[in-house]
Parts: C-alpha cells; sequence; structure tokens
C-alpha cells in the first residue's frame, strides 16, 4: 500500500516539477502528496537530524483538540432548533438535524478557503501553510448554525486573503485569520451574525417566520438574555428567567455560536492543547485573571441604577459567549499573538480585559471577544518590542565592561 | 568552586555511542590537515607538495602571524595539495615514510613554566603547534596572542551527542601535561583560568589542577559547550574576549611543551548507526576516516566529522579534523511514511509532546536518521527555541530574525556574539518549520567581521 501510493506519487511527479506540463499546479500536487506521505527531503545543512514534529503535525494536532467542541456544537445546533419548536429531541435527531447546519457550513469554509488559499499557492509558488487546515475549521465554529452558506465563503475567503496571504502566509499574518474571517461577516451582515434570531437552525429564512418560536424560547444568548434585562435590575435573575442555571452554561446547551456555548468541552481541548505544549497556558492564564479581575471591579462600582451587566457575576462572564472558545483557540494562535513568555501574559490579560470592557460598557455589542483578540493582535508586536527591549537592556547591563 | 545546573538544554539520544576499550592505530598511512576548519586564518604553506618532512615539522602557518604554525604529527612525503572554489586549500596530504626523523622544539620544565612570562609563554605555545586550539568567545577564531584575554576556560567535559567523554580522552596520566598547559596559559591573562568538568564524578587528570578556578556543570547539552561555559561563568564584556580550550586539548599542548617534541597523537571515536562496531581509536591528527570507521554496514551513509549536531559533512577519501574528536557515520536514507502525522508514532523519538516520547527521558537510543521530517515553512512560535537556549538573556526567535534582515547593531543587542553554534544546532534540530539556524547564525557572524 505505502510502496504503491509512493510509487504513484514518483511516476506523477515529473509533471509537476520544473519544466514539466503541470508545474504551475506543484503546491496542489506536493499538498496531496505530502498529506499522504512524510516529505521526504534529507536534511541539506547542520543539524544533520531532525525533530520529527513539522507543521503538518502540530495544526493536526490543534484540530484534535477541536474534536469535542465541533461534536457538541453538531448536537446543540440541532438541540436549538428542536428546542426553538418546543420539541425535546432525542439526541441522535438532534445529531441529524445539527449535521445539517453545521457540516454544509465546515464543508463550504474547507473549500471556499482551500481554492483561495490554493489559487495563491500557484501563484505566489509556496506550498500550502498547514495553517489553513486550522483557520478553515475555527472560523465556522464562531458563526451561528443559520449562516448562509455564501457567507460563510466568502467570509473564510477574506480571511485567508487578507488575513494571512497578503502578508506572505502562516507565520507572517498579524491578525488571526479565522477572527479576520469572523470580523468581516460581522460587519458586513450583522444580521446574521447577532440578535436573538440567528442561533437556532430551525427556520430555512430566519427573518421571514420569525413567529415560528414557540412560547418562551426567545432565541436569544445568555449574554443577550443578561444585556437586555433593565438598568438595575439582576442580570442573573434575567438568565434564570430566560431557562438557564449556571451549571446549564457551563454545559453549554443554550443558543450561541457552533462552538462557543460549552465551557467544559473547550476546556478538554484547551487541557489537551496545554498538554502537548502546542497553546500556551500562560494567554489562557492571563485571559482569565483580566477578565475575572475586570469584572470583578465593575461588580464594586456599580450603583443601583447601573447596566445590568456591570452586576453580572464575573463566574458568569467566564462561561458565557464566547470568551473561553477565543482565549484557548483563537487568543493562543502562536503567529498573532505576543512571542514572548512575559509577553503572553501581558497579552492575555488585556485581551480578558477588553472582553469584560466591550460587553460592560459598549452598549452596541454584546460579546466583545473577537475584537478582543483582534485588537490585542494588533498590539502583541509592540508588547513583544517592550520585553524585548528589556531584555536586551538586561543584557546590556550585565555585560557591561568594567 | 562553583557549581552550575543547567536547565535548558536537550540530549539526544542518537545510537552508535563508542565505547569501551581504546583501540591503537599509531601509524596511519597518511594524514591531512583541512585549513578551512581554523576560523579566523589564512593559511600560508610552509611546505611544497613533494617535499620530505619531519615529524612535528611546520606544514603551514598564519599569514597574519608566522610564529602561528601547524605541525605535522607524522614524518612523510607532502603529496598533495587539495584545492577547492577559489583555490582555498580543502586538504594537505601527508604521507607516512618510514622516516623516524622528528623536529625537536624547546622543552620546558613544569616548575619553569609555573612563573614564566608572558611573551614566552605565548611563544612558547604558538611554536608548539598547538595554540589553533585555544579559540576566543566571540566568535570562535583562533585566539590572537596580542591580545589579553579578559579570562581563559579549560573544558573538560562534552555533552554533545554520541560524543566521548572526558574520562575517555583523557587519563589520570595527563595531569602534568594539563598542569603544563594551564601554567602558560595563566601567564597569557591577567584574569582567571577556569576549569570545568562534569558535578557527577571528577576526572582524576583534573582534580590536582594547581591554579585555576573550578566550575562544575550538569544537566543536558549544551552545559559542555565551552562557550556556554563562557556565557554563564564570566561572559565577555565591553570588546574584551574570553579565550577557551578543551582540556584534551591542552592536553596535547602541555606534553608537547613538556616534552619538546610535537605531540600529535589523538583520540578519535568512531560513532553512529553507520558503523559496525563503534570504537575508540588512538592515532594522529588528521588520520584518514576510513581507518578510524572499520567497517560499515551497508547502504547510503553520510560521513560527519564532529557531532550529528555541528559537524560537517565529508567522504570516506578524506580525514578527520584537528577540532572534531568524532566522525559520525549516519543513515543517510529515509523512508517516506503514510500520514505519520496522523499516527501516535511510538518509536519515533521527538522533544515535543506532541509524541509519546516527548514526556519523559529518552530511556534508549534511537536510530536517527537525516530524513527533514517536514516542509520549510514560515516560523511559528510556541515557545520551544528559549527551552534549548541556557545562554542567558537570549530570544532565538528575535534574534535569528534581526540576523536574517540584516540589522548588525540589533542582532548584537539580541547576543548574536553570545549565543553558541551548539545552541543554534539545537534550535534547528527541535525547529517544526525546519528553519536551519546555524546557517543564519555563520552568516551573520561573517557578514559582522566583514563589516566591523
Amino acid at each position: 500500500m505505502r510502496d504503491s501510493i509512493e510509487r504513484l506519487f514518483d511516476s506523477l511527479r515529473p509533471n509537476f516539477e520544473k519544466d514539466g506540463k503541470l508545474e504551475y499546479f506543484y503546491p496542489a500536487f506536493e499538498g496531496m502528496e505530502t498529506a499522504l506521505l512524510t516529505v521526504g527531503h534529507r536534511t541539506q545543512a547542520d543539524a544533520h537530524v531532525r525533530d520529527p514534529l513539522d507543521m503538518k503535525r502540530m495544526m493536526i494536532f490543534v484540530l484534535y483538540a477541536l474534536i469535542p467542541c465541533i461534536l457538541m456544537g453538531w448536537y446543540n445546533a440541532g438541540n436549538q432548533a428542536y428546542l426553538s419548536e418546543g420539541v425535546q429531541a432525542a439526541p441522535l435527531d438532534a445529531l441529524i438535524r445539527g449535521g445539517w447546519a453545521m457540516l454544509p457550513t465546515i464543508l463550504m469554509s474547507y473549500t471556499a478557503g482551500g481554492i483561495a488559499e490554493l489559487i495563491f499557492c500557484f501563484v505566489r509558488k509556496h506550498e500550502i501553510n498547514e495553517g489553513f487546515l486550522v483557520t478553515a475549521m475555527l472560523f465556522p465554529l464562531t458563526l451561528p448554525p443559520t449562516i448562509p452558506l455564501w457567507m460563510t465563503g466568502a467570509g473564510i475567503i477574506f480571511g485567508v486573503v487578507i488575513g494571512k496571504e497578503v502578508f506572505g502566509g502562516v507565520g507572517m499574518n498579524i491578525l488571526n485569520p479565522a477572527l479576520t474571517a469572523r470580523a468581516f461577516v460581522f460587519f458586513t451582515y450583522p444580521a446574521y451574525i447577532s440578535g436573538a434570531k440567528v442561533w437556532d437552525a430551525g427556520g430555512s429564512d430566519i427573518f421571514a417566520t420569525p413567529d415560528a418560536l414557540v412560547d418562551g424560547y426567545t432565541g436569544a444568548t445568555p449574554l443577550l438574555a443578561a444585556a437586555s434585562a433593565p438598568a438595575g435590575s439582576d442580570p442573573v435573575a434575567a438568565i434564570t428567567a430566560a431557562g438557564w442555571s449556571f451549571k446549564d452554561l457551563v454545559l453549554g446547551l443554550h443558543p450561541g455560536s457552533m462552538g462557543e456555548t460549552s465551557t467544559v468541552v473547550i476546556a478538554i481541548g484547551a487541557a489537551f492543547l496545554i498538554f502537548v505544549g502546542i497553546a500556551s497556558w500562560r494567554t489562557m492564564v492571563g485571559g482569565v485573571v483580566g477578565l475575572l479581575a475586570t469584572t470583578f471591579l465593575f461588580n464594586m462600582i456599580a450603583g443601583p441604577e447601573s447596566n445590568p451587566m456591570m452586576l453580572l457575576p464575573p463566574h458568569y462572564h467566564l462561561v458565557m459567549g464566547s470568551f473561553a472558545f477565543g482565549i484557548v483557540f483563537m487568543a493562543t494562535d502562536p503567529v498573532s499573538s505576543s512571542a514572548t513568555p512575559v509577553g503572553k501574559i501581558i497579552y492575555g490579560f488585556f485581551i480578558g480585559v477588553l472582553c469584560a470592557l466591550i460587553r460592560v460598557v459598549n452598549p452596541a455589542y454584546p460579546e466583545g471577544m473577537m475584537l478582543a483578540i483582534l485588537f490585542m493582535n494588533v498590539f502583541a508586536p509592540l508588547i513583544d518590542y517592550v520585553i524585548v527591549k528589556r531584555s536586551t537592556a538586561r543584557r546590556a547591563k550585565r555585560l557591561a565592561a568594567v | 568552586m562553583a557549581e552550575h545546573v543547567v536547565k535548558r538544554g536537550l540530549d539526544i539520544p542518537i545510537k552508535g555511542r563508542a565505547s569501551g576499550e581504546i583501540i591503537s592505530l599509531e601509524s596511519p598511512a597518511s594524514i591531512a590537515y583541512a585549513p578551512t576548519e581554523f576560523r579566523g586564518i589564512t593559511p600560508r604553506l610552509a611546505v611544497r607538495k613533494g617535499d620530505e618532512i619531519k615529524q612535528g615539522q611546520s606544514l603551514f602557518f598564519s599569514k597574519s602571524n608566522p610564529d602561528l604554525v601547524f605541525r605535522s604529527p607524522i614524518a612523510g612525503n607532502v603529496t598533495e595539495v587539495r584545492r577547492g572554489a577559489r583555490r582555498v586549500i580543502t586538504d594537505l596530504v601527508v604521507e607516512a615514510t618510514d622516516s623516524q626523523e622528528v623536529e625537536t622544539l624547546t622543552s620546558h620544565s613544569l616548575d619553569g613554566l609555573k612563573s614564566v612570562s608572558r611573551a614566552d609563554a605565548v611563544a612558547a605555545m604558538l611554536a608548539s603547534g598547538h595554540w589553533c586550539a585555544i579559540r576566543t568567545r566571540p566568535l570562535d577564531n583562533i585566539a590572537d596572542a596580542e591580545v589579553m584575554p579578559q579570562s581563559i576556560l579549560i573544558g573538560g567535559m562534552e555533552t554533545g551527542p554520541a560524543q566521548p567523554l572526558a574520562t575517555e580522552l583523557m587519563s589520570a596520566d595527563d595531569a602534568d601535561a594539563l598542569q603544563a598547559a594551564v601554567y602558560a596559559l595563566k601567564a597569557c591573562t591577567d584574569g582567571k583560568v577556569f576549569l570545568t568538568e562534569r558535578s557527577a564524578g571528577g576526572h582524576p587528570a583534573l582534580s590536582k589542577i594547581d591554579g585555576v578556578e573550578r566550575h562544575t556543570f550538569s544537566g543536558p547539552h549544551p552545559a559542555g559547550d565551552p562557550g556556554v561555559q563562557v556565557n554563564l561563568i564570566d561572559p565577555p564584556r565591553g570588546v574584551n574576549v574570553v579565550w577557551t580550550i578543551r582540556a584534551w586539548d591542552a592536553v596535547a599542548l602541555g606534553r608537547t611543551l613538556l616534552s619538546g617534541a610535537f605531540d600529535g597523537t589523538r583520540v578519535y571515536a568512531a560513532v553512529g548507526a553507520g558503523v559496525k562496531a563503534p570504537r575508540l581509536v588512538k592515532t594522529v591528527i588528521g588520520a584518514p576516516l576510513t581507518s578510524l570507521v572499520g567497517d560499515t554496514v551497508e547502504g547510503n551513509l553520510r560521513w560527519i566529522v564532529g557531532s550529528v549536531l555541528t559537524g560537517t559533512t565529508s567522504e570516506p577519501g578524506r580525514w578527520a579534523g584537528y577540532y572534531a574528536r568524532t566522525v559520525h557515520v549516519l543513515v543517510d536514507e529515509y523512508k517516506r511514511e503514510l500520514m505519520s502525522w496522523a499516527l501516535p508514532s511510538l518509536g519515533q523519538w521527538s522533544f515535543y509532546r506532541s509524541f509519546v516520547s516527548g514526556f519523559s527521558k529518552a530511556t534508549r537510543e534511537y536510530d536517527l536518521r537525516t530524513g527533514l521530517h517536514g516542509g520549510r515553512r514560515a516560523i511559528v512560535p510556541i515557545g520551544a527555541y528559549p527551552k534549548v537556549v541556557p545562554t542567558p538573556d537570549i530570544m532565538p526567535q528575535f534574534l535569528f530574525k534581526s540576523i536574517l534582515a540584516n540589522d548588525l547593531e540589533e542582532s548584537i543587542q539580541l547576543g548574536m556574539l553570545d549565543i553558541t553554534f551548539e545552541e543554534a544546532a539545537l534550535c534547528t534540530f527541535i525547529c517544526p518549520s525546519k528553519t536551519e539556524f546555524g546557517v543564519i547564525l555563520r552568516d551573520g557572524l561573517n557578514f559582522y567581521e566583514k563589516e566591523a
């Protein structure tokens, strides 16, 4: 099997190499070949031996970490669709219905993004960046299940091209490509990605059949429920009234973007990523501390007539909205995050702070995680700059002539 | 005495370490020097093709300092001067004859060396043929005799992959020779002379040496690298340099000083999975590689003079070098694996925890081969490089990027002159993007020397 595959690729290769008929399409050939067989190159310079970890394995491990989120989002998409019709569906039914909402979105993301990626590989003559595999999976998980397919396609193309390829590909980008894609959809088609009606996979046209929602099912996310409570009222009561206890929020069987709702499965993914050493615990810890500290501060200064989000206890912030998903899978992107260990803590911390600020103070958006991460992506090089300067100053002092 | 526990670094458990009895191979048919390995020297030949030479006769010297000579370990005929690109001498070959003639040098007594002046010590060491063993931090160039070093470090340990240990390269009998070298070196500096050794178990030749400050090191490679040790003990300040020499090279220097005859004997280790029976061989400097290695396994092989981390590729028809103490024969083959990115790959050894072996210290040796294990990519930093760089305050990713940007000032600020090739090679080894940091560092240092 292995040998026949190797022979097949060996016989095809001359067509794709220099002066071959299909030379232009070499990146596609190379991508397919190295997906099946490990790269055959041998070392040319020292060190003569190398560690077996490569970008493919690294990125695949991020996808492994996403599996619990994908499964949970899959189930919950169907579950919410049934709930919006007042039906308590069996798990299998929920999975089938959720699959119809989620899988085409993921497929679209990979197809449209893949084509954009390939075109750039052909034109720029570079090999396929494996980071795309992660980007194209993260993006659909940040979308509501009702998102029109063409928007998914447009979003991922924008993310791949503007978020990544114009800078030179994975490793050179400033912003997280998946979040760039989401921000594009968020600002271009706001009605399809925010509000109360987009989170269930029930109706085919969410705006044509608003009355299809049964009584007691508002479709609002917990964040929206809390944010729209009357001034001075208890936001926890509003969440409870909408039907969720704190435990429900942790488990994640509530409306929301497909991958973000369940803190439990995100925590499993986070544990895995930290365990294998691919994502930074510093970013995650910094983010959690930043969010808790800021929301705690808001709790302290909240008056009787203040915005209900001011009163929302810090631990609720942790499990609502996309904070958990963002800090674990988006903020830890090694390329767009800060690259120094101390920088990662600061970077994570301010993501938490900004997320809390947008959620609580900003009247326009109930959720602030996407903007917080993108904002800190832009500031990450500045954080690194300061840290590097401090380190070089320390070196200079240590090595100064006596 | 100070103890250093090095935490950052990596021991690569590569198969084929040599151990056991040292095989004697006193007189090889030919020897050769490769003048290109002496950084910072432009060689001028002292002999011509066809000349008959004595053991210990000068073969070539430094253009900038004619007193800095390189001597032949055997008596014989100069049979070949091989040249490479731009007529650089790549191999200067001497073939052995039956002649037993030995060039006589000045001999010194231990007591005399104890109170030697700097000028006399320098002259004696330059004439010994072993001056080239003294190298500078930064840059790893051969020491300039005119420059007063801030301090001198004698490295008495080795931690590199499949490298022979100090106990295999020196014996208790070498204490006097080492002491002679220490006295001569001590006369060259106003600063201290450091002697480093492994924390666990001192070496009998090192334990009684007088006139040095002792430092012990433990931890993974590159804890035994003299450059790293300099950075941890007494990093060069301002424009100062620190001289380093390996203890076993100092032994050869000391023997020459004491006996008045050039000591060209040398222990090499033939190691690696390509060698049928890895072994330690006592022979002379620059012995032919094939005579050291003996039988090899079938297949495509890569002959490396030095370690798999920083060694240079050679070939069976060539000779061992002055600095390297190993010939590593690697199996230069790589069998492509089916979908390995998705497999647990239990048999693979890795620094990373995305392989099972990344969780614990290696318990066995692995037949690592020359596979690149991936395509070249832009750097995606997951914070691994600093874990193998023990030199303080170095941020490898930023350093290498500034070197690539040809930003000399910033690269020097970030530690281009401090980081060692061993550290750069370890970064290369673990890099998931398959970036070659050793090449980047070499280019950066060459650029620096050209500009400076």
